[in-house]
């Protein structure tokens, strides 16, 4: 599938996405085993992103399961689709078909509603799918010992088909935002990777790979802000999603360089809580924008 | 020496840090020999870590263990580099295997879960059981956390009663229906109810392990151990001059070890307390858990505080806030002269459901009578 490591390296920065060695290390091996990759951190910082720059390169399809509690099996896998298989056995009794015959009729794949994990396995195509299984840790337990039999065969039995098993196995991403932790033996069945805040350089190629109009000083301006926010003691941290989205209503807005007006009309870009934005005081702001401005020029 | 050996010595030094690492991930990581290029430091980095590492808190460690023990050349035994830490752990696995475990029997008494905890009165325990937790001697404590099994089991016992399947309810179970249907060949079929998915409320608590509580550590630790074995989706977290989430340490907990491992990984146990700055702590770790599913806080402390009182005060009032119910236990509650003076509780009081005091087994017996009914 891919050749190396950098060769998958050139390809994500094709992409856009600035990514460390040792994520795409976990990437590469987790392609080239067959084994799924589990990317914990904190919310922003990329996670769902790297799926979604997978699926583009592979030219293949991205399939997202999102998690939440209560997700069952059936949602997650398959399920029949009852109204129209009792409409189909109804004409076909109107019509005076046997028992057996109808039996066997409802049962066609047609009456089945695939969910995402029964299409990752289903899917055909030069290259495998891309299973992106978002925010495990917002499922419970049952879900993940369900998911852990899914991973461990990448087969499914359904009584009335028989079992299914893929052509080539999917790339199978799990993301977690560290709610909770998830449990030891699911994590253990994957390529584990922690993806934390980038630095001030890391964060600067980010923005101007992601937004390639924006000006050198501006970018420059913008992470050092939001490094500077990161070290303070907010409710919610922003993270590099923040980042690019403040960098784009800024080139929106057609400003050159940071002032105190353009930061306080575009806060909600990055905090987003009330106590959050009340802790950033006018002073506070001043100063962070003049540290952001000093160390560019 | 192959490679493979090196491997293998390498997952034990792993093991012995406190990190294990199971046969199928050694595989996987000699698997991935074949694909990355194993004379570069760094690929062979991430792909030893991203095999054997399974959470982000090990990293640190990891990095240890994998400097010494690659930095040497192939003719030198490893153990030496590591020879502290191996003796600790040695010494600590000795502990384990001297522990006791909780008798099975209790567990399985049937008719316990029917009596309620005031029956702890009627046992040889009465005497036991109205002594303050300061002052158990250790083989008394053994005793204590008997009955401190006994009581927690009945919480245990009464929420999975909770989640039988109910004949009746409110949402029908369209799914069974029509598959019910569809066999049988009719349009009229009987009514099936799903039973209410049962939106768990989680506990999770906050202990106290400060100087001024110093003389209840030995009973807090076997309460946290008991806690954890009888409810096993319990959080817990402790604090002192700062927040310490040991929930992770307690899922390879033996029950002995459990003290050398606080000593280890709590670094300020038996130190000041700063309760404001702990809970504003603690909001941050759990804000996301106690929005998704509701959350019980019991917050185990003297309220003893030396840290900022406006903290404490916005601290409490964003947990009262984040958490459906609050309960406060306090030990010394328990005795007759004590007035709830002190700083840090008297900011509390006013955002607390509960205020109970945690100085005996009795005490103990009625904040478990509190859970049922609540939980």
């Amino acid at each position: 599938m891919f050749a190396s490591i950098d060769d998958l390296e050139t390809q994500f920065c094709r992409q856009g996405y600035i990514a460390d060695r040792l994520l795409l290390t976990s990437i590469y091996l987790s392609a080239t085993l067959g084994k799924p990759v589990f990317l914990e951190g904190e919310p922003g910082v990329g996670k769902t992103e790297v799926a979604k720059v997978l699926a583009a390169i592979l030219d293949t399809e991205l399939i997202r399961l999102q998690c939440y509690e209560g997700l069952d099996a059936y949602t997650a896998l398959y399920e029949w689709n009852y109204p129209r298989q009792m409409l189909e056995l109804r004409m076909e009794e109107a019509r005076g078909i046997d028992k057996a015959t109808i039996g066997r009729d409802i049962f066609r794949e047609e009456f089945l509603l695939k969910r995402p994990l029964l299409r990752a396995i289903q899917t055909r195509g030069p290259q495998p799918p891309v299973l992106l299984i978002d925010e495990i840790d917002r499922s419970d337990h049952e879900f993940e010992a369900f998911l852990l039999e899914i991973l461990s065969d990448f087969q499914i039995t359904i009584p009335e088909i028989g079992t299914i098993r893929p052509d080539h196995p999917p790339l199978v991403v799990l993301t977690s935002n560290r709610t909770r932790e998830v449990h030891d033996a699911l994590k253990r069945r994957c390529l584990y990777h922690w993806i934390d805040y980038p630095t001030l350089e890391k964060e600067i190629s980010i923005v101007e790979s992601r937004v390639p109009d924006i000006k050198q000083r501006l970018s420059g301006q913008i992470c050092r802000f939001m490094q500077a926010i990161r070290n303070r003691d907010f409710f919610k941290r922003p993270g590099v999603a923040e980042t690019i989205d403040w960098a784009h209503a800024l080139l929106a807005l057609g400003v050159e360089e940071l002032t105190e007006d353009t930061v306080n009309a575009t806060l909600g870009c990055i905090l987003k809580y009330k106590d959050d934005l009340e802790k950033l005081r006018y002073e506070d702001l001043s100063r962070l924008i003049a540290d952001a401005g000093n160390a560019a020029s | 020496m192959s490679l493979l050996e090196h491997v293998v010595r390498f997952s034990r030094e792993l093991g012995a840090a406190g990190m294990p690492v199971s046969t199928a991930e050694m595989i996987d990581l000699c698997r991935c020999f074949t694909y990355i290029d194993i004379g570069n430091k760094l690929d062979f980095y991430a792909a030893a870590r991203a095999n054997l590492v399974s959470s982000h808190a090990d990293f640190p460690r990891f990095d240890r263990v994998f400097e010494a023990f690659w930095q040497k050349t192939v003719s030198t035994p490893v153990h030496e580099t590591n020879n502290e830490d191996t003796d600790e752990e040695d010494a600590l696995r000795k502990r384990s295997a001297e522990r006791q475990r909780i008798p099975d029997h209790l567990d399985e008494d049937p008719a316990f879960g029917e009596r309620s905890a005031a029956t702890i009165a009627y046992s040889p325990d009465e005497m036991l059981a109205k002594r303050d937790l300061g002052s158990l001697k250790p083989d008394e404590l053994k005793q204590a956390r008997r009955l401190m099994v006994r009581l927690l089991a009945i919480i245990a016992n009464t929420r999975s009663r909770r989640r039988a399947p109910e004949r009746h309810g409110r949402d029908i179970n369209f799914r069974r229906m029509l598959r019910r249907t569809a066999l049988d060949g009719q349009d009229a079929c009987k009514l099936l109810y799903r039973r209410r998915r049962i939106r768990k409320t989680r506990l999770i608590l906050l202990c106290d392990v400060s100087g001024s509580m110093e003389r209840y550590s030995r009973f807090l630790i076997q309460f946290i151990c008991a806690l954890r074995h009888e409810l096993p989706d319990v959080d817990i977290a402790v604090f002192s001059t700062q927040l310490t989430v040991i929930t992770p340490l307690m899922t390879r907990a033996g029950t002995d070890d459990i003290s050398g491992r606080f000593a280890e990984r709590v670094p300020d146990w038996a130190g000041g307390t700063d309760i404001g700055q702990c809970i504003a702590a603690f909001n941050r770790h759990f804000d996301a858990q106690m929005r998704r599913s509701r959350t019980l806080v019991v917050v185990l402390s003297d309220g003893w505080d030396r840290g900022d009182a406006d903290q404490m005060r916005s601290a409490i009032r964003d947990l009262r806030r984040n958490a459906q119910t609050l309960i406060w236990l306090n030990p010394l509650l328990g005795f007759e002269n004590y007035q709830p003076l002190c700083r840090g509780i008297q900011t509390a009081l006013p955002h607390l459901d509960y205020f109970l005091p945690a100085h005996n087994l009795e005490s103990l017996g009625k904040l478990v009578e509190l859970l049922r009914e609540i939980w």
